[in-house]
């Protein structure tokens, strides 16, 4: 998997947490991203991720107006999001596991061997 | 509602030709856009700049939301007949004026929907070229020439081969062709409306009306084929300096 992938595979994640909690448009969801440390991707990248998740039918999006400029289109979890978030955060519970794992014994283990 | 940046329109603009051009669906297109737009907007009014939502590479963003979009295999559908017609048209045209029949081989029919083919991709490919990279208008201009110089050669080349083989064919005859002229230009005129360009009625009166009109005259043979042509370049030359200003104005009113 290159990175970008890996990257577009956690953002997707990121971005279903973000949505569970209540109908967001695109602009809040960037913010919400950089926000949590996300600033190094462009803003404009959760366009393609959020047209293929529809796509996939793991959102929805409903056009509302708003007050500052033009109409808003807002999204919402389907039950397959829901679902597809809870396997992203079990995948990620494991893979967080493991890496820890990894770099807590090799860091150990290299700085054992070096003293 | 407030208005973009003269760089975010330009992208938004290139972003829409790119998407086009990739054969994508227009209703899919106009809805992404929207919402880039209306991101760009709200960008622009934290004091945001462009590159923080579209990342350093324009080219590389809007390939990735072309790669998640489905072709529209509808659409060309669509466009194909409407730029093959509008290529036979000249011919057909050509060939009532002269003579009010109808007559061709079906090697010129086979290799001029074959040509047009070619030409489809290669205008294509130019458009998105050049809207990915973000090139001058006069860069695009002579960009987009390439693919008209390569239509002529090879239609050239075509009707030369035509002209100089006996290659099997059919002939119509007077009303048929009348009909299949009449029809033809009832489509060229509602492809004009469509596309919001009369560019391919006023290329075809550049080439045949100067000859319609000087067939009238007592002029020489000689006299008659430079005025021909000093005509229908006149005509070219018009329409390109009429285009080029209103392009002008609109860049200027944009910016």
């Amino acid at each position: 998997m290159s990175q970008t992938q890996m990257m577009k595979g956690i953002l997707d994640g990121c971005l279903l947490a973000i949505i569970r909690g209540k109908e967001v448009y695109g602009y809040e969801m960037a913010e919400r991203l950089s926000e949590y440390g996300f600033g190094e991707v462009s803003e404009g990248t959760i366009y393609p991720l959020l047209m293929r998740m529809q796509r996939e039918g793991l959102v929805t999006s409903v056009k509302k107006a708003s007050t500052a400029g033009p109409k808003r289109k807002y999204y919402s979890l389907t039950d397959k999001g829901h679902e597809e978030l809870e396997a992203f955060l079990e995948r990620w519970k494991r893979l967080e596991k493991s890496v820890n794992e990894a770099i807590r014994q090799e860091t150990k283990e290299g700085s054992e061997g070096s003293a | 509602m407030p208005e973009l940046s003269k760089e975010s329109r330009r992208f938004m603009d290139d972003l829409r030709l790119y998407l086009l051009s990739s054969g994508k669906n227009e209703q899919e297109i106009r809805e992404i856009a929207e919402e880039i737009e209306s991101h760009l907007e709200e960008a622009e009014r934290n004091g945001k700049p462009i590159e923080q939502v579209v990342g350093e590479s324009p080219k590389e963003y809007m390939e990735m939301i072309s790669n998640e979009m489905k072709f529209d295999k509808k659409a060309w559908l669509k466009y194909i007949p409407l730029i093959i017609f509008g290529a036979i048209s000249f011919s057909v045209m050509g060939q009532l004026i002269d003579n009010l029949r109808l007559s061709y081989s079906y090697a010129l029919i086979g290799g001029s929907v074959f040509i047009s083919f070619i030409f489809i991709l290669l205008v294509f490919g130019v458009f998105k070229y050049t809207a990915s990279r973000q090139v001058s208008k006069v860069k695009e201009f002579f960009l987009i020439i390439i693919p008209v110089f390569v239509n002529l050669i090879l239609f050239g080349g075509l009707i030369f081969w035509d002209m100089y083989s006996e290659l099997p064919g059919f002939e119509l005859g007077v009303t048929a062709s009348m009909i299949v002229g009449v029809l033809l230009l009832g489509m060229l005129i509602w492809i004009s409306v469509w596309a919001k360009t009369a560019v391919l009625l006023v290329m075809l009166s550049a080439i045949h009306v100067p000859e319609l009109l000087l067939r009238m005259t007592q002029l020489g043979l000689e006299v008659k084929l430079v005025t021909n042509l000093l005509l229908t370049y006149l005509i070219i030359g018009l329409y390109m300096y009429y285009t080029f200003k209103k392009m002008k104005k609109a860049e200027a009113a944009a910016g």
